[in-house]
């Protein structure tokens, strides 16, 4: 008997799942982000809400590069329906705190489906992967130094202004 | 003279069954026929994964506890099929039956397949 499912698509069920689920958390970070900038600018943060408008972007990207490589393997890529997105944050600092968090539960979901992989050996989608691992170290370093600009610089006096123009300059440049 | 018809020959290959029907593969048409409910229909790739999803998603236990009087029938109906299934709650759950066995041989197929291929590459 022929494996007709494996001749028409490369990706097991689980994975494409497992897949179409990272889709949809892409496009829920991308409107979280989109959600901070709306936050930042309306409370006088402009450097903020312009790297979180880009923040927003590039999340889009990353749900486009999996809906694309779900397609160009033979699967279903499934366009998520987004909801449930907090309008208000408490504070300038919350926003931040929010962002990380995001960052850090992408990166484990991530984690999640390369141990899916691993145990089905499939080396496509694991190699597919690498990028969005290398790419979650600049996420969560620029996530962490925002943040940590918090403690460096102090919100008293002028402090939130003087975070609000770090936070457009924060860049990560390792070549490692 | 006579002629000689040559029909071509389809091979089946059973897949799953159950004792309420069964579920056969044609490795040269590339699809399934599937017997069940009084009829064989034919499945290829696309409509028998839209047709194990539309049947996983109805939710049984919910069905099964709901003491609406409403019909207990079920329309499985798969966009850009042919084919369209009115069933009572029993018969969705003997066809979940079948089309659990029937992947699960299809993902057994599919390991072997995997290992052999892998060795005499
Ligand atoms: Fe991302
Ligand atoms: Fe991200």
């Amino acid at each position: 008997m022929k494996d007709i499912i494996r001749v028409k698509c490369l990706l097991s069920s689980d994975v494409e799942t497992l897949l179409n689920q990272q889709i949809k958390k892409e496009a829920h970070s991308s409107a979280i982000y989109l959600s901070m900038a709306s936050w930042c600018n309306r409370n006088g943060y402009d450097f903020s809400a312009d790297y979180f408008f880009k923040q927003a972007e590039e999340e889009r990207e990353h749900q486009l590069k999996i809906y694309k490589y779900v397609l160009d393997m033979g699967g279903t890529s499934i366009s998520p329906d987004i909801t449930n997105i907090k309008l208000e944050y408490n504070s300038f600092r919350e926003v931040f705190e929010d962002a990380l968090d995001q960052e850090i539960s992408v990166t484990q979901s991530l984690k999640n489906i390369a141990a899916r992989c691993q145990k089905e050996q499939d080396f496509v989608t694991l190699e597919f992967l690498n990028w969005f691992f290398r790419e979650q170290r600049e996420e969560e370093y620029k996530a962490r130094r925002a943040l940590e600009l918090f403690e460096v610089i102090g919100e008293e006096g002028t402090g939130r202004w003087q975070i609000d123009k770090h936070v457009g300059q924060i860049a990560y440049n390792s070549e490692a | 003279m006579q002629q000689t018809l040559t029909v071509p020959k389809i091979n089946f290959t059973e897949v799953f069954s159950t004792k309420n029907g069964a579920i056969y593969q044609s490795d040269s048409e590339g699809c399934w026929y599937i017997d069940f409910a009084g009829k064989l229909a034919r499945f290829d790739y696309r409509n028998l994964l839209k047709l194990k999803k539309a049947v996983y998603q109805i939710d049984i236990e919910d069905r099964l506890l709901n003491s609406t009087k409403s019909a207990d029938l079920e329309i499985i109906f798969i966009c850009a099929c042919d084919h369209c299934y009115v069933l009572s709650l029993l018969q969705i759950i003997k066809m979940k039956e079948l089309l659990q066995g029937t992947f699960t041989m299809l993902e057994l197929n599919h390991i072997i397949f995997d290992r052999l291929h892998r060795i005499t590459a």
